[in-house]
């Protein structure tokens, strides 16, 4: 080993101790002890990854990234460990207690009948979500074909491996620059309708109707459609472009035009739904308060812009979420019946895509289980740096 | 700033009134125009599916717009040859199963977490809560090896059971038992009404909206699964629709289009119709709507 | 309350009414299950034999169950094997055959046979295959699986643009097809484009083995187990440098499509006349030289798979599937199996499948038994693929490849194939990264399953 697990400990032990001794400094609680049980939980932290890995990231063949990788491991054992330990210890310290602002009145006396009310629930979060992930995990640390003889444990081979690889970077920001556009044209569209749409007109319940049904078709069904009508030889979108425009694109077949199909049928797809919760959003406020602008002499953009938009930001922060998740996950249907195979020179093999394609067809269950995780921290990356920015711009009222 | 302006508001008299809202609101035709286009764009692609699910190869080829003559033998194909039948009962049996599932559990755990107090109890809710963070897409390869150990491939277990549990169902449902006055609980609680007895005599009752939204979103997320379906389901009399209509590309020849857009237009038309006939209780489930 | 509990219950009786059933218990019959790859007419056409069979032994019964795709299948079968519920014949595609072989799940047909020249009253002849097929599914020596669709790849020519256009026969060469197609396009009603091919690696393999080329090393993995790959030779360079060519000519239709879902964009192009020749498989004989021609009212033939002219024609490889026999079954199912397949594949059902199909009839005396009947003067498309097979040389670059991880390295190929057309990138370096790539996988296959 290059690095000892004692070493570790011992890092992670005064990690911990500094800082639980400092929560118990503030907090009033006997400074001996939160330096002993910081030292405790940062050593535990240090460990929690490592040991199922065999601190393998260490070992003396491996290259400085595996020693990243280790490192980054053992920092956030450390952290996952310490923090909840300081917060519960703060907590108890300042004798608050654990279950805040509840109602008690109105609650049941006998307790323990939750418990049963609870268990389907939970019993299939843990069998089949938490179960599953910890099985991601393993998976992602080893070499494993459905059917071969023995697994063989790689360490963090699968993660290193799409550091250097410039197919996976450009899956990244292929990706990335898909669900953007999807997101962004979606909403802003939508945006614009749901304005239109939510006016007192003449049969707007109808139009509201014809708007919004695209959200309970399928992503598949999405594909399949656009399939049969930007179909590059046959379809009808090129035929009349043919007819009017005399030119045809390469819908399907091109490169460059064929992420923006599976944006197209992707947007046209969502665009129902976001128009459906604008125009509850814009329901919602005040028309005094447009009205009150009018007569401040605000032209419409300034009205818009200063008092409908920050009231709309909490339907516009769960709709960002909602169509990220849509982008990222949920097109695979639609790539699928649209581009099968992941499209022209792979342009619209998206992160899900390329999981699917190495698990299911080149069968090969721990590069894909290591995909996996890396498109899950990207996609509670992107949520968490939302909430972070989103959720300090969105007020819920004036 | 507001209450000034919602004075002025209130003493404006009416012809002026109407004459600012007009300034507000932009001239009809403007926003007639633009909603008639969006619901064009909306609308033509199935539109024009459902033109095509008539037609030919032959006439599809030549683009004509109006229904063809291919109907019966598409029909012949999607039923005779392809069995859409089949698929689709199995899609409604696991969309059913889903829903009613996942509404049952969602609402005991959401009586669990408002009306008891136990320890650990924001662990717990934590615990679900973080839930929403791990979409299935994620797990799917460990998750298909599971159900594999479990022997549950090609059953409707592997389809259902998964999904059952929501950390979205248990939320919505905590949260609208918790806007419901607590006194309601303690004058059942003085008649000696156990908690199954409160939830279903008196707390669903007042909680159709909530649960007709989540009952929407879960069959239109049911019906419309393609990932997993596809994925754990090898025997072609267990497939659901939607990896269903795939198999009317195959067609032992050419693409056929006709039989294709017309299983496209059937599957859609389920999710699309319990999504009209429930918008009132979707809308005001998800609160969007002023509440009474 | 009462509503819920209603529901509650219906949704249990129709979950148990859906539930799969539980195990039949012992009847008189043995129980035969055999899991093949399709879900179309074909797999009512094995059904059928089935119960023929099922009526000529009434001891037995023989249960098809039809699947998705080969890929499929194979994920089917492992997952079976770590139940323990594996069934008595699997079909198996011909890039399974390492995994198949390294599985331990199956038993070669030559072991279960013995030296019987007869089982169940039923004649047993091992050496009455086109010899192609026994030279691709012997290993070690041993018949190991039986064949059943077995196909090559052909090319089908719309002739009426070619006469149009002064050529009175199929182009035989890659420098043939570039000379017709010159003409074709020069056609005042040309076609969009002259020719295309689904994009599928299998049409490579098929270009490097006229080409007498190895796809991998150590005899094309059958001296000794693969290691490397070896289609980046100068002979694969070939075959990509000259489909960048036609590309770049405008002559070969690219629809973008890769793998599977390919073949129906190329069933679209040529049905519609929109390219003048399609080069395909032979298990769509019938579709491409009957069906589309009498639909579309044009003049459509079968020939040879185009070759380099260079380099001269070696010989085609097979495609297709076989049924692998499980090992480890009780004798009484092993038996009925053993005779099921010999009766599946016996001179009368291969002629019947070839007729129904167009995949070819692998027996010699099925293909003469057609030609006594005539069958071939009505069809005379349908003898090009035996043919081609038959006079095709063996050699270890035409019995084909045998390595693991095959499906993954064909997407690889596949790839490769796509981006030497879609880009300006020099076809060397493309096949350089592939086979690079193509190591990688070979090489953690070996890892997981070399013995």
């Amino acid at each position: 080993m290059v690095v000892s697990p004692v070493v570790l400990m011992v890092v992670g032990a005064v990690v911990g101790a500094v800082a639980l001794a400092f929560v118990f400094q503030r907090a009033g609680g006997r400074l001996l002890f939160g330096l002993g049980l910081g030292a405790i939980a940062g050593a535990f932290g240090s460990a929690l990854f490592m040991v199922p890995l065999d601190y393998c990231t260490f070992e003396a063949e491996r290259e400085s990234l595996d020693r990243v990788f280790g490192a980054i491991f053992v920092l956030a054992g450390i952290a996952l460990v310490v923090t909840p330990v300081g917060w519960l210890s703060g907590k108890l310290l300042r004798h608050e207690s654990l279950m805040s602002g509840e109602q008690t009145q109105g609650t049941f006396r006998h307790w323990w009948i939750a418990l049963p009310l609870l268990a389907p629930t939970l019993t299939i979060l843990i069998l089949f979500l938490y179960y599953p992930s910890l099985e991601t995990l393993r998976l992602s640390t080893m070499l494993s074909r459905l059917g071969a003889r023995r697994e063989v444990f790689v360490c963090v081979d699968n993660f290193t491996r799409l550091v250097d690889d410039p197919a996976y970077a450009d899956t990244f920001i292929r990706t990335m620059y898909m669900s953007f556009f999807i997101v962004v044209l979606s909403m802003s569209l939508s945006l614009l309708i749901a304005t239109m749409a939510y006016l007192p007109l003449r049969g707007a319940s109808i139009y509201r109707i014809l708007l919004v049904w695209p959200y309970a078709m399928s992503p598949a069904v999405a594909g399949i459609i656009f399939l049969l009508m930007f179909n590059p030889s046959g379809g009808l979108v090129n035929y009349l472009f043919g007819k009017w425009f005399g030119i045809k694109l390469g819908w399907l077949n091109d490169p460059a035009v064929a992420p923006w199909t599976v944006i197209l049928a992707s947007v046209w797809k969502s665009m129902g739904f976001n128009i459906l919760f604008y125009i509850a959003g814009l329901q919602n406020v005040p028309k005094d308060l447009i009205e009150a602008g009018a007569i401040d002499g605000a032209g419409l953009l300034r009205r818009f812009w200063h008092i409908v938009w920050p009231m709309l930001s909490p339907i516009t922060f769960f709709l960002v979420v909602t169509n990220l998740t849509y982008a990222f996950f949920e097109t695979y249907a639609t790539i699928d019946y649209l581009t099968p195979g992941g499209g022209p020179l792979q342009s619209t093999t998206t992160m899900m895509y390329r999981v699917i394609q190495l698990g299911v067809q080149n069968n090969d269950m721990g590069k894909a289980a290591a995909q996996s995780i890396v498109l899950f921290l990207t996609v509670i990356g992107m949520t968490v740096v939302l909430f972070r920015t989103g959720g300090r711009q969105v007020n819920y009222g004036v | 700033m507001t209450a000034a302006y919602r004075e002025t508001a209130r003493v404006t008299p009416a012809s002026s009134w109407k004459k600012t809202v007009r300034s507000w609101l932009p001239k009809r035709w403007y926003a007639h125009l633009i909603l008639v286009v969006a619901c064009f764009m909306s609308g033509i692609p199935l539109f024009y599916a459902l033109i095509v699910s008539t037609q030919t190869n032959a006439e599809v080829f030549r683009y004509q717009f109006t229904p063809g003559s291919g109907l019966e033998s598409n029909w012949n194909v999607v039923f005779y040859e392809r069995h859409l039948h089949t698929y689709m009962i199995n899609s409604v049996i696991m969309t059913a199963g889903i829903t009613i599932g996942k509404t049952v559990f969602s609402l005991l755990s959401g009586l669990a977490f408002v009306y008891f107090r136990f320890p650990g109890k924001w662990l717990v809710f934590g615990f679900v809560l973080i839930t929403l963070m791990m979409p299935t897409e994620v797990l799917i390869i460990a998750l298909f090896r599971f159900i594999n150990d479990l022997d549950w491939q090609n059953t409707y277990y592997a389809l259902i059971v998964p999904f059952t549990a929501s950390a979205t169902g248990t939320f919505l449902f905590r949260q609208h038992f918790a806007s419901i006055p607590a006194e309601l609980s303690e004058a059942a609680q003085l008649d000696g009404a156990n908690p199954l007895q409160f939830l279903f005599r008196i707390l669903v009752p007042m909680s159709w909206n909530t649960i007709g939204a989540l009952a929407v979103v879960q069959t239109i997320y049911a019906w419309n699964m393609y990932l997993w379906p596809n994925m754990i389901i090898s025997d072609p009399d267990m497939q659901t629709i939607q990896t269903g209509i795939g198999t009317l590309r195959l067609g032992g020849g050419a693409l056929r289009f006709g039989p294709l857009m017309l299983g496209t237009v059937i599957v859609s038309l389920p999710p699309v119709i319990v999504f009209i006939l429930l918008q009132k209780q979707f809308m005001s489930g998800f609160t969007l709507t002023r509440d009474k | 309350m009462k509503k819920l509990v209603f529901l509650s219950i219906a949704l249990v009786m129709v979950m148990a009414l859906a539930l799969p059933a539980s195990p039949i218990s012992a009847q008189e019959k043995t129980k035969i299950d055999v899991w093949i790859a399709f879900q179309d007419y074909r797999w009512d056409w094995a059904k059928e034999v089935a119960a023929e069979f099922n009526e000529m032994f009434p001891q037995y019964e023989v249960v098809v169950t039809g699947g998705y795709s080969y890929e499929t299948m194979f994920a089917q079968v492992a997952v079976a094997a770590e139940q323990g519920q594996l069934p008595a014949v699997v079909q198996y595609f011909e890039a399974a055959t390492q995994d198949a072989r390294d599985s331990g799940l199956f038993k070669p047909i030559a072991d279960a046979l013995g030296d019987r020249t007869e089982i169940l009253g039923m004649k047993v002849d091992m050496e009455d295959y086109v010899a192609p097929v026994i030279a691709y599914y012997t290993l070690d020596g041993k018949f190991t699986s039986m064949p059943w669709n077995t196909s090559s790849a052909i090319m089908f020519t719309n002739m009426d643009y070619l006469r149009a256009a002064g050529w009175d026969k199929p182009p035989a060469t890659w420098q043939e097809i570039d000379a017709a197609c010159e003409a074709v396009m020069a056609l005042d009603n040309a076609p969009e484009y002259c020719w295309t091919f689904p994009n599928h690696g299998w049409f490579f393999e098929q270009w490097l083995a006229v080409q007498d080329a190895l796809y991998v090393n150590n005899g094309n993995g059958r001296e000794a187990r693969a290691t490397e790959v070896a289609f980046n030779s100068d002979a694969g360079v070939a075959i990509l440098q000259w489909l960048d060519d036609q590309y770049d000519k405008g002559y070969l239709y690219y629809s973008g499509a890769q793998g599977g879902d390919s073949w129906s964009t190329v069933d679209q192009a040529y049905s519609t006349q929109q390219v003048a020749i399609a080069v395909y498989s032979s298990s769509d004989t019938t579709l491409y030289t009957e069906t589309m021609s009498e639909e579309g009212g044009f003049e459509s033939v079968a020939s040879f798979y185009p070759y380099n002219d260079e380099v001269g024609w070696t010989g085609n490889l097979i495609g297709g599937a076989t049924l692998w026999l499980v090992d480890g079954l009780d004798p009484a199912v092993e038996e009925g199996a053993l005779a099921f397949l010999v009766y599946f594949t016996n001179t009368e059902n291969a002629a019947d499948w070839h007729k129904v199909t167009g995949y070819i009839p692998i027996r010699m005396s099925a293909y003469q038994m057609l030609i006594d009947e005539g069958y071939y003067e009505d069809h005379p498309s349908q003898t090009v693929a035996l043919e081609q097979l038959a006079q095709s040389q063996i050699t270890p670059a035409t019995s084909g490849a045998l390595v693991g991880g095959f499906p993954a390295i064909r997407n690889v190929v596949t790839a490769a194939i796509d981006r030497v057309l879609l880009t300006d990138d020099d076809p060397a370096e493309v096949l350089a990264q592939a086979a690079a790539e193509s190591n990688v996988i070979i090489e953690e296959y070996n890892l997981l399953n070399a013995p």
